[in-house]
């Protein structure tokens, strides 16, 4: 098991867990409706790891990704991310526009408004149903998206959930589409006092 | 012949001898900074992720903090015999790579990451040949050994020498 900072029980990482699922089940409900495709997803791993290990989940490799970026304000605050392989970025563009960029180079407006969408509407459906959960308020602020070697974009993330001061809770999930094999990670950088914060409005805050 | 690569992770500070590559791999906002002294044959990394050291806090990895990763880099350089007025410097990174969104340019880690690193070197008085900063691309950096050059590559302009810290 890896280790979990504040000792976090098993009681309390599965709610982490449950919330994650039930957060990403709503994100690729949205995600069929818009491309008529149906999505599934499966999670192998949650794991706090201190920040600067987060690269470490997609193998510290330099292959392009596209990344779909937002940070989190309200009373939970961290940063969420959904990461797609290259060609599986180009399968989404594709369902999406009916066309996509050849390389990293070629995305434009369009691709990468097409890109800013998807993430607004994953990353908004987790969290509305995180909120809905909690009774909790949590806003996602506008979109950013990159194009670039995994490693840059996971470090960058790292980085700014570093800023926070805080070991990161990081939710690896793997999402996939039947007709077209499209792959994603879904990374989550909440600040530890917003978990708590979370866990304490379930009721399952740690006895003292 | 395989050239043996010495990886230097994020918050991370490594010092090589004789053979060898160092290589800090994607860097986006972070920074690699490359000291060398060629006369006494070493080099080392740092893998910058932020500007200074947080107040109030205990800095238990002094690779993360430029003004702390640059002068533990100097000093385990020195215990490997380089001195100061030898040392070249070269660097690169501190991009934000999330260049598309209107709230891109709130992002700025990058950017003081690369003012921090600038001043503490400027004030240290060391020679710097060349540096490769900001933009919006990630870099991976890499140092031979044998050759004395820094190089850079990017996703999309492949790589390329940024200069020599060997050579006079």
């Amino acid at each position: 098991m890896p280790s979990t900072p504040r000792n976090f029980g098993e009681v309390q990482l599965s709610a982490i867990y449950e919330m994650a699922n039930i957060g990403l089940g709503n994100a690729m409900t949205a995600l069929s409706e818009v491309t008529g495709q149906p999505f599934n997803m499966t999670i192998p791993r949650v794991e706090f790891l201190p920040s600067d290990q987060v690269p470490l989940l997609l193998g510290g490799d330099e292959v392009p990704t596209v990344a779909v970026y937002m940070p989190i304000a309200g009373q939970v605050e961290g940063h969420i991310a959904f990461l797609f392989p290259w060609e599986s970025a180009k399968r989404l563009w594709n369902m999406l526009l009916g066309q996509a960029p050849e390389s990293v180079a070629d995305i434009g407006e369009l691709e990468a408004s097409a890109m800013l969408e998807i993430g607004n509407m994953l990353n908004s459906s987790f969290l509305n149903a995180l909120a809905d959960m909690t009774q909790m308020q949590m806003h996602a602020t506008p979109p950013l998206v990159a194009a670039e070697m995994s490693y840059a974009i996971l470090s960058t993330l790292a980085t700014e959930a570093a800023l926070s001061q805080s070991t990161a809770l990081a939710i690896e999930t793997r999402l996939e589409c039947s007709t077209d094999e499209i792959q994603g990670v879904f990374v989550c950088l909440p600040t530890i006092e917003s978990i708590e914060k979370m866990l304490s409005a379930l009721g399952l805050a740690e006895a003292a | 012949m395989v050239t043996e690569q010495t990886m230097v992770g994020m918050a991370d500070i490594q010092v090589i001898d004789s053979k060898g590559q160092l290589v800090c791999l994607g860097l986006g906002s972070c920074i690699g900074v490359c000291i060398v002294d060629p006369q006494a044959n070493v080099a080392g990394m740092a893998h910058i992720m932020l500007p200074a050291t947080f107040p109030n806090s205990v800095n238990d990895k002094p690779g993360k903090f430029a003004d702390s990763a640059l002068p533990t880099l100097i000093s385990l350089l020195e215990k490997k015999g380089a001195q100061k007025s030898r040392m070249k410097v070269a660097y690169a990174g501190g991009a934000q790579v999330f260049k598309f969104g209107e709230n891109s340019s709130k992002l700025d880690v990058g950017l003081r990451n690369s003012q921090a690193v600038a001043e503490w070197l400027q004030s240290s008085g060391l020679k710097v040949i060349s540096s490769d900063v900001g933009g919006t691309v990630g870099r991976t950096v890499t140092y031979s050994m044998d050759s004395g050059d820094f190089k850079v590559r990017t996703v999309q302009k492949g790589e390329s020498t940024l200069c020599n810290l060997k050579g006079s």
